[in-house]
C-alpha cells in the first residue's frame, strides 16, 4: 500500500510544472558551475605546481646545515582543492600560503653581528580580496545550489501535500482506506523526496560529466567517495526540509497559509540565520587582542629574550674601555685600532656563543608561540561563532560540504597544522644531522656552531600539502550526525503532528 | 464603487493569516538585524576614531617637514546601516604625499573588526532584507489576485456590476500595496527608534532625506514585484500554477540571476596588457625624474650621494621612500656650512619636480583604473541590473553613498586634500627651508595644518545617481501594469 502511495505521489509530482522548472534551474546552475570551474581551475593548478617546484629546488640547493636553518623550509602553499567547485568556503580571503616571518641582524660587538634564523610567519588574511570595487555576489558552487534550492524546492513540493488535500477533501477519502496515517505520511515523504532528488541527481551527473572532461581535475577514488558522501548529505538536507514542510502542512488548515509560513521559515533559516547569527554571536564572545595589542605584547616578550645580549654588549663595552683607554687608542692608526678592538670583542663573543645560539632559538620560539596563541584565540572565536550558526541547517550543510570538499576554515586549520608538523620534522632533521657530526660544536642557531658537512639534497624533507579522506571525514562527521539527527527529529515531529491533526 | 472594491480587498488582506505572519516576520527580522548592524557600526566608528587619534599623534611627532607621513581615513557612513555596499568592505585609509596622487589602487585595508577572521561570515544590511523578504511577500500577495478569484468564480460576480475592468485591477493593486506598505513602514519606524536610541549614530536632515529616497525606492521595487505577480496571475488559469510560476520567477530574479551574472560572466576579460602599458608609462616618468635630477646635480656644487651628500650630519635618519621623496630627519653639525643652502635648493627643486611628475603619473594611473577596475565594476553592475532586485540594491547604494561613486567621491576629496597640503607647504616655503630635513631650528609646528574632512555630497547629487535605476524600476512598473491591464481586458471570465 505504501508503495502505491509513493508511486502515485511521485507521478503526480513528475507531471507537474514545478518538476520541470526545478529540473531546468538545477541543471542550468550546475552546468554554469562546471563550466566556470573548468575555466579557472587549470590555471590555479599550473601556478601551484610551478611555485611548489621553485620552492623545492631552492630548498634542495641548500646543502649547508646552517643555510638550511636560516633559509628555512621555504614557502608553504595550499594545494588548490580538486573539489573546489563544491564549496568555495571563502578561499579568496583565507591565506593561501605561509612563508617566513622576516629576519633581523643585531650587532653583538664591533665587526660582529648575529643573524636570525627562519621562523614561520603570521598567516595574514587576504583582506585585499574583499576590497574590490566589483559588486559582491555569492559564488555559484554546490553549496549555493544545495543550501538555497534543495531547501526551497522541498517547500514547493510539500506545502500542499496535506493541507491542500485536506482542503479538497481527498485526504479524508484516502484515510478511509485501510491505511495507517504514518504509512500515508511516509509515502508522501518518499514521493516528494524522490521528486526533489531526481532533478538534483540529474544536474549533479551533468555537472560531473562536464568536470571529468578536464584533465587538470583529477578525481581519484577518494574524491569519488567524498562526492558520494556529499550527495548523501545533500539528500539528507532536502529530506529535512520535506519533513518541515509536512509538519507545517499537517498543522495548518489552508495551503496558502502553509506556504507563507514555510517561506518565512525558509527565509529566516536559510537566508538570514547563517550570516546574522555569526555576527551576533561574535558580539558576546570574549574579545581577542587587537593587532596593536598583540604586537606590543610580542615586543615585550622579545625584549626579555634580548636581555642577555644587551648585558653582553654592556660588558664588552666596559671591558674595551678599561683595556684601551681613550687616550691610548687615537695614537694608533685607525685600521690597526679597529682590528685590535674587533679581535678583542671576538674573544668575548666566542665565550658567549652558547648564549647567542640559545637566544636565536628562543627568539624563534617566542615569535612562533605568540603567533600561534593569537591565531588560536581568533580561530576559537570563529569556531564558536560557527557552532552557533549551526542552528540553521543551511550553515551545517555548508560546513559539512566545505569539510568534505577540502576547502574553507577547517581546511585552513588543517593546513596550518600540517605546516607546523613539517616545520617540526624539518628542525628535527637538522638536529639529527647536527648530532651525527662529532666535529661540530652543536650550537644550533649560529654559523660557527654548526656542522659544515654537506647535506645530501635527497635527504632534506620536502613539504607536500595533502588532504586524506580521513581528514575530511573527521571534521565533517559532527555536522553529518547533526543533520541526520535533525532529519530524524523532523520526521518524528511530522508524525506526531499528523497523527493528532483532524482531517 | 471603486471605494467599495478597495475596502473589500483591504479587509480580505488585513484579516488574513498571511498578513499577520508577514508583519511579524518582517518586524522581527528587521529589529534583530538593526541590532547587529548598529553594533557593527559602533565598532567601526570606535576603530575609526582610534585610528584618527593615532594619525594625529603621528603629525605632532614629525620633527621635520619631510618626515610627516600624512594619512587620512574615511569615516564609516551612517547610512551603511541600510545599504552596506562598498562602505564596509572597501579600504578607507589613504596616504597623502605631495609626491603621489591618491589612487583607487592605493587605498589601504578595510576597517575590520578586531578579529579579521570574522569576515568569513557575510554581513547583511536592511536593504538586502527588504529585497528578499518584501519581494517574496509581494508575490505571495499577488499570485491569486486574478487567478484565485476567477477559479472561485467571484471575479465573474464582481464584473457583473457596472464597474470597469481597469478599476477592478486598480483597486486590487492599491489595496495590496497598502497592505504591503504596512509591514515596511512599521519596521522602518522601529529602525528609526533604534537609531535614535543609539548615541553614536547621528542623522541630520540630509540623511533623513536620503533615507526617504531609500524608502521611495523600496516602495517602487515592491510595487514592481507585486505587478509581476499580478501579470503572472492574469496569464494563468489556476492559482496553483500561478503560485509555482511566481516562486520560480522570484528565485531566478532575486537569488539566482544576480549571483549567476557576477559568477559566470567576466565582461572585460584580461586587463593585464592595459596595466603593463600603464606601468611602462610610469617607468618612463620616473626615468625622466632621474634625468632631471642628474642635470640639476651637474650644475650644483654638492658632492657625494643624496640625500645627505657630503654634508656632516652626525645623527641622521632616512625613513622610507615614496614616489621619489625621502623622509629625512637630520641634525647639522655646522649650520654655517656653505653647502647647506645648496642642499636646500636641491630639495626645493626635487620636490617641485616630483609634485609635477606625480600629477602626470596620477593621470596615467587614474586612466588605467578607469579602464580596468572601474570599467569592470560598472559592467558587472550593468549586467546585474537586468534583474529588478539588483536595480533596487544599486539604487539604494546610490542613495546611501556606498556605491562606486561614493568611493570615487572620497578619493576626489583626498586628492583635494593633497592640494591643500601642498599649498600649505608652499605657503610655509617648506620645500626650500632647512626645516625640510634638519631639526636645528627646532621641530615643525604643525598646529595650523588644515585637517581633513570628508563631507557627504548634497542630497541632489545622490538623487541624481539613483535616478536612472529608479526610473527603470518605474518603467518596469508601468510596462507590467499596462501589460496586465491589456491581458485582463481581453481575458474571458
Amino acid at each position: 500500500m505504501i508503495w502505491h502511495i509513493v508511486t502515485r505521489e511521485f507521478f503526480d509530482h513528475l507531471n507537474s510544472l514545478r518538476f520541470a522548472l526545478a529540473t531546468l534551474i538545477l541543471a542550468a546552475l550546475m552546468v554554469t558551475n562546471a563550466v566556470v570551474h573548468l575555466r579557472r581551475h587549470p590555471e590555479q593548478v599550473r601556478k601551484y605546481s610551478e611555485r611548489v617546484n621553485t620552492v623545492r629546488n631552492a630548498v634542495k640547493s641548500r646543502t649547508q646545515l646552517y643555510l638550511l636553518l636560516q633559509k628555512g623550509p621555504g614557502d608553504f602553499r595550499k594545494r588548490p582543492p580538486s573539489l573546489a567547485f563544491i564549496a568555495d568556503g571563502g578561499e579568496a580571503l583565507l591565506p593561501g600560503q605561509i612563508g617566513s616571518g622576516g629576519s633581523w641582524t643585531k650587532t653583538t660587538g664591533p665587526g660582529n653581528s648575529l643573524k636570525s634564523v627562519w621562523w614561520m610567519g603570521y598567516p595574514y588574511l587576504n583582506l585585499r580580496a574583499m576590497s574590490s570595487l566589483r559588486p559582491t555576489a555569492t559564488k555559484i558552487d554546490w553549496v549555493f545550489i544545495i543550501t538555497y534550492l534543495l531547501s526551497f524546492l522541498p517547500i514547493l513540493f510539500t506545502f500542499d501535500a496535506l493541507s491542500g488535500e485536506r482542503e479538497q477533501g481527498t485526504l479524508r477519502l484516502c484515510l478511509a482506506n485501510p491505511i495507517s496515517r504514518h504509512a500515508l505520511l511516509l509515502g508522501k515523504f518518499i514521493g516528494a523526496l524522490l521528486a526533489v532528488l531526481i532533478p538534483f541527481y540529474f544536474a549533479v551527473l551533468l555537472n560531473l560529466a562536464i568536470i571529468s572532461t578536464d584533465t587538470w581535475t583529477q578525481l581519484d577514488t577518494a574524491a569519488w567517495g567524498r562526492l558520494g558522501l556529499i550527495v548523501l548529505i545533500a539528500s539528507c538536507y532536502a529530506g529535512i526540509f520535506i519533513a518541515v514542510g509536512l509538519i507545517v502542512s499537517a498543522a495548518t488548515r489552508e495551503s496558502r497559509l502553509t506556504l507563507i509560513l514555510l517561506l518565512l521559515i525558509w527565509v529566516t533559516m536559510v537566508v538570514f540565520m547563517p550570516s546574522t547569527l555569526g555576527t551576533l554571536a561574535a558580539k558576546w564572545m570574549a574579545p581577542v587582542q587587537t593587532q596593536n595589542q598583540f604586537n606590543k605584547a610580542k615586543e615585550a616578550a622579545l625584549d626579555q629574550v634580548n636581555e642577555p645580549l644587551k648585558q653582553m654588549r654592556e660588558r664588552l663595552e666596559k671591558q674595551l674601555l678599561s683595556r684601551y683607554s681613550l687616550s691610548n687608542l687615537p695614537k694608533m692608526p685607525r685600521a690597526a685600532a679597529q682590528a685590535l678592538v674587533e679581535a678583542e670583542s671576538a674573544k668575548v663573543v666566542d665565550a658567549d656563543l652558547p648564549m647567542l645560539a640559545a637566544l636565536v632559538r628562543k627568539d624563534v620560539e617566542v615569535r612562533e608561540r605568540s603567533n600561534r596563541e593569537h591565531l588560536a584565540a581568533q580561530s576559537a572565536q570563529v569556531q564558536r561563532a560557527r557552532a552557533i550558526t549551526r542552528f540553521s541547517p543551511a550553515a551545517t550543510v555548508q560546513y559539512a560540504l566545505e569539510s568534505m570538499a577540502g576547502t574553507g576554515f577547517n581546511r585552513h586549520l588543517h593546513f596550518l597544522d600540517s605546516v607546523r608538523l613539517h616545520i617540526r620534522q624539518f628542525r628535527d632533521f637538522i638536529e639529527e644531522r647536527e648530532r651525527a657530526d662529532a666535529a661540530s660544536l652543536h650550537l644550533i642557531g649560529i654559523p660557527q656552531g654548526m656542522s659544515e658537512k654537506p647535506v645530501p639534497p635527497q635527504a632534506i624533507p620536502i613539504f607536500e600539502d595533502k588532504v586524506t579522506f580521513r581528514d575530511t571525514l573527521n571534521t565533517a562527521m559532527g555536522d553529518i550526525l547533526l543533520l541526520v539527527l535533525l532529519l530524524g527529529g523532523c520526521l518524528l515531529g511530522a508524525f506526531l503532528v499528523f497523527v493528532r491533526s483532524e482531517v | 464603487m471603486l471605494r467599495t472594491l478597495i475596502r473589500q480587498e483591504l479587509l480580505v488582506h488585513l484579516m488574513s493569516a498571511r498578513f499577520f505572519a508577514a508583519v511579524v516576520i518582517t518586524v522581527l527580522l528587521v529589529v534583530a538585524n538593526t541590532f547587529v548592524l548598529l553594533g557593527a557600526y559602533e565598532e567601526r566608528l570606535a576603530n575609526h576614531s582610534q585610528r584618527e587619534a593615532v594619525m594625529r599623534g603621528k603629525i605632532a611627532d614629525a620633527p621635520t617637514y619631510s618626515s610627516l607621513r600624512l594619512a587620512v581615513a574615511r569615516p564609516p557612513n551612517p547610512l551603511s546601516l541600510f545599504s552596506a555596499g562598498l562602505d564596509t568592505r572597501f579600504g578607507s585609509a589613504v596616504d597623502i604625499f605631495h609626491t603621489q596622487v591618491p589612487s583607487l589602487l592605493r587605498v589601504g585595508a578595510p576597517l575590520s573588526s578586531k578579529n579579521p577572521y570574522l569576515n568569513l561570515f557575510s554581513h547583511i544590511d536592511l536593504v538586502f532584507l527588504f529585497q528578499v523578504v518584501l519581494s517574496l511577500l509581494a508575490l505571495l500577495f499577488a499570485y491569486d489576485t486574478i487567478a484565485g478569484d476567477s477559479e472561485a468564480g467571484t471575479l465573474r460576480l464582481v464584473l457583473s456590476h457596472p464597474v470597469g475592468r481597469g478599476a477592478v485591477l486598480f483597486a486590487k493593486y492599491l489595496a495590496a500595496m497598502v497592505c504591503l506598505l504596512l509591514p515596511l513602514l512599521m519596521s522602518l519606524l522601529l529602525v528609526l527608534i533604534q537609531c535614535t536610541l543609539a548615541p553614536s549614530l547621528q542623522l541630520g536632515p540630509a540623511e533623513f532625506l536620503r533615507i526617504g529616497g531609500i524608502v521611495v525606492t523600496t516602495v517602487v521595487y515592491l510595487s514592481a514585484f507585486y505587478l509581476i505577480g499580478l501579470l503572472i496571475s492574469t496569464t494563468t488559469r489556476r492559482a496553483a500554477t500561478s503560485l509555482i510560476l511566481c516562486m520560480f520567477v522570484w528565485v531566478v530574479l532575486v537569488l539566482v540571476y544576480p549571483n549567476w551574472s557576477r559568477f559566470a560572466i567576466d565582461p572585460i576579460g584580461d586587463t593585464n596588457a592595459r596595466r603593463t602599458s600603464a606601468y611602462q608609462q610610469i617607468d618612463q616618468i620616473r626615468e625622466e625624474a632621474e634625468r632631471e635630477e642628474r642635470r640639476f646635480l651637474a650644475n650644483s656644487p654638492l658632492t657625494g650621494k643624496p640625500p645627505w651628500f657630503n654634508i656632516d650630519f652626525p645623527e641622521s635618519r632616512r625613513m622610507f621612500w615614496r614616489g621619489g621623496a625621502d623622509q629625512l630627519i637630520g641634525k647639522l653639525r655646522n649650520t654655517a656650512d656653505p653647502l647647506v643652502p645648496h642642499l636646500q635648493q636641491y630639495h626645493a627643486f626635487m620636490n617641485q619636480m616630483h609634485i609635477r611628475l606625480a600629477e602626470k603619473e596620477g593621470l596615467v594611473r587614474q586612466q588605467m583604473v578607469a579602464e580596468t577596475e572601474l570599467r569592470r565594476a560598472r559592467w558587472d553592475e550593468r549586467l546585474m541590473k537586468l534583474s529588478p532586485a539588483s536595480l533596487y540594491s544599486f539604487a539604494t547604494a546610490a542613495w546611501a553613498g556606498t556605491d562606486v561613486d561614493g568611493i570615487v567621491d572620497y578619493l576626489r576629496a583626498t586628492r583635494r586634500y593633497r592640494r591643500t597640503y601642498i599649498t600649505y607647504l608652499q605657503d610655509k616655503e617648506a620645500f626650500a627651508s632647512r626645516q625640510w630635513f634638519a631639526t636645528n631650528d627646532g621641530p615643525v609646528a604643525w598646529s595650523d595644518l588644515p585637517p581633513f574632512r570628508f563631507r557627504p555630497a548634497a542630497v541632489g547629487v545622490y538623487a541624481q545617481r539613483a535616478l536612472p535605476e529608479l526610473l527603470v524600476l518605474c518603467l518596469i512598473n508601468l510596462g507590467v501594469f499596462m501589460g496586465t491591464f491589456l491581458i485582463f481586458v481581453k481575458m474571458e471570465v
